[in-house]
């Protein structure tokens, strides 16, 4: 949810469908309210609620078809645009929803964007984000939120959503716990499963929090760049843009760079998985084989996770 | 590296050292805002497209060096330079890059790049002149074209006007923009008109394509992304952004799963400096022999296996030379994308069938490290020319 013209259908477009940047300026405002089906990992379905935000339209919205909107909700976002004049009346609607969210979703996950942060000066961009992260949790009350700072333009949008997803999937820890088992069989420093159309981060290797992570963990050693999996998902999502512009469509990738060598391919019918290894005696080849041979394991456990 | 200011550049003429290599000049010019500075930051200094809006005015020449096979010294000038204030003689250059805002329909530009065709042509009768019609990703296709067909029309009229011997200069006319992969290709088309070696790259790329079965192969400098020569099959403009783009991706990637572990193992195994090639192997191209010739003797030899390729086949550890490979589908039976570094600074990239990728790969790699070999011999004579010039 979020005022008209904040970003949601750009948003949307680019995480759900091969949408680049460039073109959403042509999408007209959103008018009304837009109910997507969204298949995530073949099962899993998100229904993104789109309103228009046309204030009059939305006052009514809102009171009238408050249990239609708020009922058996799992994640509620809110998108503010960063750059708004009006953000008291921004405030107002989204405490109404809060409200609606609390009294027909408790166990709801509250997500908060801070979108077009690329409107904001490089060097401004975290005193900006820091106040209206205050001042967002001061209007949230008691409800526990978590907030983001998202652009179109890069790999913010991807952590965002990935945490958003995230939450979604019930077995992630276990899907985690796996992967760990994997990646020590390949001698992978770390293995990253990505959702296939929308290369959002499902899970990884490794412990979800630093405070799980240990001397011994390969990623802890290698001290990789925080913000790896973010800008994987739109490196490899702006390539498959790429490739879908000469109607190729693509399909795996196997590097042997100085830093490092790994492999992304096809794991289950709607995931890829991403092998990193350090170790310069690993070849890609091999990673490939132990690949082929995980993919009847990874089929089971996404099945036993998402029929429910 | 290949951000030296102007200003050390200044001291370092003076005082007449480290000042062995001779560059080949491009002159930069255009009216104010035309986006010169914005093309040299984005080619040759990774300025994201977006950010060129935070550029300064140049206000004065500023002087930019790029190495690639032919050591560059890129020019970029104010909007109000003119061809006394230049501070230089038209003689000097090798190319002229004229740019025009295709909005732009007036006549000062016009003026201003006759004006220095004219003074050129006086000095200087083998200088290319090349005008990057530029930010044209602001116009829909129907103006785009339009656009670029008046300016085209104006300079051609007014050089007429001038004298008709002008008649007969030729102008290479490019639609360009920060913001797509127009302005590289278009770069890349004046670069090839300076590298004197070019035909000898033509060859082993087309004897690379015909030995893999390769429908298009280029070797690209990484760092600007610019194609240094090509096979001879036409390029097609989606093939050239999808390479660009593949470049693109792998180079982002390399920094994201970086180690920054203390004596990564890694660190050792990629020796930048290359060494010379092995002597026990039949000797690579050269520019006494054809380089097809003896490529084409080199790989009917029986296929080796990547095991056994003459590249370091006595040294206990190998030379590692990154490579990468990327298959889409579902054209059939299937591309691969492959890219293989074969300088520090230069990349093989290849489309080829993926039935040779997977089957053949041995075929493959033997081409690749030939190709490596005759780039390399190349290079070195280039490095040799240049050097022996400037002193
Ligand atoms: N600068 C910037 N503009 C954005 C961003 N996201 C969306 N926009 C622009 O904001 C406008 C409204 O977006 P839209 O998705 O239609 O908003 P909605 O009404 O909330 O669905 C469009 O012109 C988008 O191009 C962003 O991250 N940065
Ligand atoms: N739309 C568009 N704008 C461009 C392009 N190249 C440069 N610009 C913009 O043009 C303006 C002037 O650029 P600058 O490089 O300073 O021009 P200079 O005076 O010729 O050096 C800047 O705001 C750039 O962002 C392009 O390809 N497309
Ligand atoms: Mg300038």
């Amino acid at each position: 949810m979020g005022a008209s013209g904040s970003g949601k259908t750009s948003m949307r477009s680019m995480i759900f469908s091969n949408n680049p940047a460039s073109l959403t300026s042509r999408l007209g405002a959103t008018i009304d309210v837009e109910q997507n089906h969204v298949r995530f990992l073949g099962d899993l379905i998100l229904n993104l609620w789109d309103c228009g935000g046309q204030d009059a339209f939305m006052d009514s919205y809102l009171t009238t078809q408050r249990p239609t909107i708020f009922s058996h909700v799992g994640v509620m976002i809110y998108v503010f645009d960063v750059e708004t004049r009006e953000m008291n009346k921004d405030l107002e609607y989204y405490r109404d929803c809060l409200e609606g969210l609390t009294q027909f979703s408790k166990e709801a996950n509250v997500f908060l964007l801070v979108h077009k942060m690329d409107l904001v000066r490089e060097g401004e961009r975290a005193i900006v984000f820091q106040r209206k992260v205050a001042e967002l949790e001061k209007a949230s009350g008691e409800t526990a939120v978590k907030v983001y700072g998202t652009s179109i333009f890069d790999e913010s949008l991807y952590k965002a959503w990935s945490s958003i997803v995230n939450t979604l999937i019930p077995n992630a820890r276990n899907l985690s716990k796996h992967l760990r088992i994997f990646a020590e069989a390949c001698s992978a420093t770390e293995v990253v499963l990505f959702e296939r159309t929308t290369f959002l981060v499902i899970a990884t290797s490794s412990p979800a929090d630093s405070s799980e992570s240990f001397s011994s963990d390969p990623v802890a050693v290698h001290a990789l760049d925080p913000k790896r999996y973010e800008r994987t998902s739109e490196l490899i999502k702006s390539f498959k843009q790429s490739c879908s512009r000469l109607r190729e469509e693509f399909n795996s990738l196997e590097l042997e760079l100085a830093e490092f060598t790994a492999v992304l391919d096809e794991m289950t019918k709607n995931t890829y998985v991403l092998v990193v290894v350090h170790n310069p005696v690993i070849e890609t080849a091999a990673i490939k084989m132990n690949i082929q041979m995980a993919r009847r394991k990874f089929e089971e456990l996404q099945g036993d996770s998402l029929v429910s | 590296m290949m951000s030296s200011s102007s200003q050390s550049y200044v001291n370092a003429a003076k005082h007449g050292q480290n000042i062995s290599v001779q560059r080949t000049k491009i002159l930069l010019l255009g009216t104010r805002r035309s986006g010169k500075t914005s093309i040299q930051q984005v080619l040759f200094h990774h300025l994201p497209a977006k950010q060129t809006f935070y550029l300064e005015p140049t206000m004065r020449v500023a002087k930019h060096e790029f190495d690639t096979v032919i050591p560059l010294e890129i020019w970029d000038c104010p909007g109000n330079i003119t061809v006394d204030s230049l501070g230089a003689s038209l003689a000097d250059f090798a190319t002229i890059i004229f740019v025009i805002d295709i909005r732009d329909l007036y006549q000062q530009p016009v003026s201003k790049l006759v004006e220095f065709i004219v003074a050129a042509c006086q000095v200087n009768p083998d200088i290319n002149f090349e005008v990057f019609v530029h930010k044209a990703e602001k116009l829909q296709e129907d103006d785009k074209i339009e656009n670029f067909r008046q300016i085209h029309e104006r300079v051609v009229d007014r050089l007429a006007d001038e004298s008709p011997e002008y008649e007969q200069v030729p102008l290479n006319f490019h639609l360009t923009s920060v913001y797509d992969h127009s302005l590289q290709e278009a770069f890349s088309r004046v670069l090839h008109k300076l590298i004197d070696s070019l035909p000898y790259l033509e060859d082993l790329l087309n004897v690379f394509c015909l030995n893999t079965s390769s429908p298009k192969a280029f070797l690209f400098d990484t760092a600007s992304k610019l194609y240094l020569a090509t096979d001879s099959s036409p390029v097609d403009q989606a093939t050239h952004n999808l390479c660009c783009d593949y470049l693109q991706m792998l180079t982002s990637f390399g920094p994201l799963y970086k180690s920054n572990a203390e004596g990564d193992i890694r660190a050792h195994l990629f020796s930048p400096t290359p060494t010379p090639p092995p002597t026990a192997t039949p000797s690579p191209p050269s520019f006494s022999t054809s380089p097809s010739s003896t490529l084409k003797a080199c790989v009917q030899s029986p296929p080796h296996t990547p095991s056994n390729l003459p590249l370091d086949a006595r040294n206990a550890k190998p030379l590692f030379y990154p490579s990468a490979a990327t298959s889409l589908s579902p054209s059939h039976p299937g591309t691969t994308l492959s890219y293989h570094l074969v300088t520090p600074h230069l990349a093989l990239l290849a489309l080829l069938p993926t039935t040779i990728y997977d089957m053949r790969r041995g075929l493959v790699e033997w081409n690749v490290v030939w190709f490596r070999e005759g780039v390399r011999e190349i290079w070195e004579v280039e490095k040799e020319r240049s050097n022996a010039e400037g002193v």
